[in-house]
């Protein structure tokens, strides 16, 4: 109620309408003139964080396109939502991405994605749609059908930033070694100096959000939500459901909270050795890669013993889980998480006294706490950089409330080692939850009988701590048993958008480190090029210059 | 002459036909400390075999692309025949000392940097300034070692470094420049932390990039036998204990101690993750600083 009222304090009348459905969720409508100021007052002034904003294509409910800024008060437990209406005449909104940079994306996505252009964006150029993808056709307006291929532009439009004329382009993706999904850096550098950095991304946007407001039942959803990512699909299926559940005021049985919570931190179980083994094999330590994946195998079993599946368990629905953990399974994943624990702390015994290792990570890819709020990034990424945010303690979801989850690792270097610290002894941690989750569950049903339907017109915003940090979905309900507006953000989304700072200055061989501290997760997140300054040579080839090049070579 | 050939014949014979097989077994220990179970011993074998049956592809008509490989691996053997190999004298004594293997090693590292330069890859450019910068600072390393020896010797043949080494026995100097060899090994053999310039993860195989197919294979041999050829001057010239004087069980010596150098090599590159450039060279020249001392003792003692 405090925020609500400070809020109303400053602005007064500027507020058109206020809904708290929740606790700790606060809708906000206002003019979509006066977003700029809000947005300042919120991020400056209460200290929030923006998250993520989701263009909506309300026409059919108020003939207009409404964009909602997500902001996350984290001390204060809340969300604030903006919700700022755009008429049809003047599809533009005031950019705030010069208050806050780590809003970049998020607005040209909302023009790629339903065409309200961002006013003053410092870098509006495409971020999510194809190369060749026609001007002016915007997938996520609700009169553009999930199955429709729109002919391709008549002109590829390649969105890269023009190089300055002294710079080597080294291109590190769309394939590379060490990137295990396509994203395009295009590294600008001067010897072995990295002095400036654009990315492309987006190679596999799926369209799943659109899916799942013209195609998708609520209860499928969850299904394919768990197919957004190959490492943290639970944590995607349950930041739906709860999202679902929280907008439809659905209650779900305790016990599957609790069984969502053992999921949640058996996925960052095997996720933080998986990362870490990456991590080793970037920096050329194949010790690691091997004896942190030799620890992980265990958990994917145990996975696969509860759910029938190593990944992607299928067992979240809206109401609750679908699956038990039996009783009898209880002493093997004891027996499991203790040697995992004794492993992993001899681990972290043996990384932290490696001295070469340590002249990799420290003072690498550093990113400073000021840049770390302006970014908004989460998770490790944030952590690492005195940024103590986790939801698990600041928006407790699932069963971490009822187990009170307080312990938020952090440090204040901000460098690769810190990040790498933060995950090791979360690690520890989420064994101890899951420990501590089995002894407390209770016993009773683990799926809510929903028998009405789910209302139209209600919101939700949720969010689930992955493994790279926050995952948020916010769930807009609709007709015909399917969402009105269903968006995800991957915590890689915040993330990547700190790689430029990261790296900038950065010796090429600190690139792929520090690009990997952040565990990127392209697939959720849904391309960057490196380019030589002295000789200034730097050409882009078009598909069809680049296929006649490559025939004429093979004749030759 | 008869002789200097066979020992020559047994030289290339070690340096190319039983490295492959040394390579297995580095393999199998690499893979036993990564709780795998590694492949066969032979496989370096069906590898190199692999490899040159393949289509012979060049990715631009420059000459050095296509004469680069043939003459790395002919500049490695040729540094073969200059150092011995269980025997005292090594078989081209007659033709080079220490110089001329110098010259051979540099050769070699040159040959790789011009073909990759010519292969025209942004991450080959990058590979190749990292060789370079590699070779201007671990080849004086060995350069100041086996001048150390040679002034130990009053002489710059390897096989009279090696008796004088015999005779006198471990002086500080020797030491110094056997140690500050046996880092440097790990430098010139592109083993972590040193494979800096082919850096899989960060340029993608650096100099080779662009390397594949029976040239590919011709590098990649002559990499293995490098490993031989080093350990073998390691061994042979600053630990030159036991020699019997007996030829087949001073050879058969020589392998085991060879086998123990590659093993350490191995656990070496094993428990480290790659260094960066910069970290390398600092780490390089304090190295020379180090082989220098070795040189003033020498001087001293001399």
């Amino acid at each position: 109620m405090n925020i609500i009222k400070r809020l109303q304090g400053k602005f007064g009348k500027e507020i058109l309408e206020v809904k708290e459905p929740v606790k700790g969720k606060i809708y906000l409508t206002i003019p979509k003139t006066a977003i700029v100021k809000f947005a300042d007052y919120i991020f400056n002034e209460l200290k929030g964080r923006f998250v993520i904003s989701v263009g909506t294509d309300t026409r059919s409910i108020s003939n207009d396109y409404t964009i909602t800024y997500i902001f996350s008060l984290d001390r204060e437990k809340t969300f604030v939502s903006l919700q700022a209406h755009v008429k049809n005449d003047d599809l533009t909104i005031d950019s705030i991405t010069p208050i806050i940079p780590g809003a970049n994306w998020a607005e040209r996505e909302v023009y790629d994605m339903v065409g309200v252009y961002p006013k003053g964006h410092p870098d509006p150029r495409r971020l999510i749609l194809a190369d060749d993808w026609p001007d002016g056709v915007y997938p996520l307006r609700k009169d553009f059908p999930y199955d429709k291929k729109p002919e391709s532009a008549p002109e590829m439009k390649v969105p890269l930033k023009k190089t300055s004329e002294k710079a080597t382009v080294i291109s590190f993706g769309p394939f590379f070694p060490v990137l295990e999904e396509p994203a395009h850096f295009k590294l600008f550098i001067e010897g072995e100096q990295v002095v400036g950095c654009d990315y492309r991304g987006s190679y596999n946007h799926r369209g799943i959000e659109k899916l799942g407001d013209s195609k998708l039942t609520y209860n499928q959803i969850p299904f394919i939500a768990e197919r957004i990512c190959g490492i943290c699909g639970f944590v995607h299926s349950t930041c739906y459901c709860e999202a679902v559940e929280e907008a439809a005021e659905i209650e779900v049985p305790l016990r599957a909270k609790y069984i969502r919570t053992i999921m949640l931190e058996l996925e960052r179980l095997h996720s933080h050795p998986l990362w870490l083994g990456i991590a080793g094999h970037i920096i050329g330590f194949e010790t690691v890669l091997m004896q942190t994946w030799r620890m992980r195998e265990p958990i994917m079993w145990l996975c696969e013993a509860i759910s029938g599946n190593r990944k992607t368990y299928g067992m979240n629905i809206v109401g609750g889980v679908r699956r038990d953990i039996p009783k009898d399974l209880h002493p093997k994943i004891m027996d499991v998480l203790n040697t995992l624990e004794k492993e992993w702390k001899t681990l972290l015994k043996a990384i932290q006294g490696d001295t070469t290792l340590m002249m990799r990570l420290k003072n690498v890819g550093r990113l400073s706490n000021e840049d770390a709020r302006k970014i908004c990034v989460t998770g490790p990424s944030a952590r690492g950089s005195g940024v103590v945010i986790d939801s698990r303690f600041d928006h407790p979801y699932s069963a971490y409330a009822e187990i009170g989850f307080k312990e938020v690792v952090s440090y204040l270097e901000g460098d690769t080692l810190a990040r790498t610290l933060v995950r090791l002894e979360e690690t520890l941690i989420s064994i101890d939850i899951v420990k501590r989750a089995l002894q407390e569950m209770p016993e009773g049903p683990i799926i809510a009988e929903i028998t009405e339907e789910i209302p139209p017109g209600k919101e939700a915003v949720r969010v689930v701590e992955a493994p790279r940090g926050e995952a948020i979905h916010y769930v807009m309900t609709g007709l015909d048993n399917r969402p009105f507006r269903w968006k995800v953000r991957a915590p890689t989304y915040a993330n990547l958008q700190a790689v430029p700072v990261m790296i900038q200055g950065a010796s090429l061989a600190d690139v792929p480190i520090t690009i990997g501290s952040i565990d990127p997760c392209f697939s959720c997140t849904e391309r960057m090029i490196i380019v030589d300054k002295k000789t200034g040579k730097e050409k882009m080839l078009t598909q069809n210059e680049l296929l006649e090049y490559s025939i004429k070579r093979k004749l030759k | 002459m008869n002789y200097a050939i066979g020992i020559g014949i047994l030289n290339i014979g070690l340096a190319l036909l039983l490295s492959p097989f040394l390579e297995g077994i580095i393999r199998k220990l690499r893979a036993f400390i990564h709780s795998r179970k590694g492949p066969p011993f032979r496989q370096p074998y069906y590898d190199l075999l692999k490899l040159l049956g393949k289509e012979d592809l060049e990715v631009s008509p420059n000459f050095l692309i296509r004469w680069a490989p043939v003459v790395c691996l002919a500049t490695i053997l040729t540094a073969g025949l200059l150092v011995p190999m269980g025997t005292i004298k090594p078989p081209l004594a007659a033709a080079g000392d220490v110089i001329v293997f110098i010259y051979f090693i540099t050769l070699t590292a040159v040959v790789i940097m011009m073909s990759a330069a010519a292969s025209e890859s942004p991450y080959a450019q990058i590979g190749v300034s990292r060789e370079m910068m590699m070779l201007l600072t671990v080849e004086p390393v060995i350069a100041i070692a086996l001048i150390t020896g040679a002034i130990n010797a009053h002489s710059l043949r390897m096989s009279d470094i090696v008796l004088w080494y015999l005779a006198h026995g471990p002086t500080v100097s020797m030491v110094i420049a056997g140690v500050s060899i046996f880092l440097a090994i790990q430098a010139q053999l592109a083993k972590l932390p040193f494979d800096i310039s082919e850096a899989e993860q960060e340029i993608m195989g650096g100099l080779f990039i662009e390397a594949s197919g029976p040239k590919y294979a011709l590098f990649k041999w002559g990499f293995l036998a490098k490993q031989v050829i080093f350990a073998s001057l390691f061994c042979q010239v600053f630990i030159p204990w036991p020699t019997t004087f007996i030829l087949w069980l001073d050879i058969l010596i020589n392998l085991v101690k060879v086998l123990i150098v590659v093993i350490f090599v191995c656990l070496i590159d094993v428990v480290n993750p790659r260094l960066r450039i910069d970290q390398a060279i600092r780490y390089f020249l304090v190295m020379v600083f180090v082989a220098l001392m070795g040189l003033v003792f020498a001087l001293v003692q001399a």
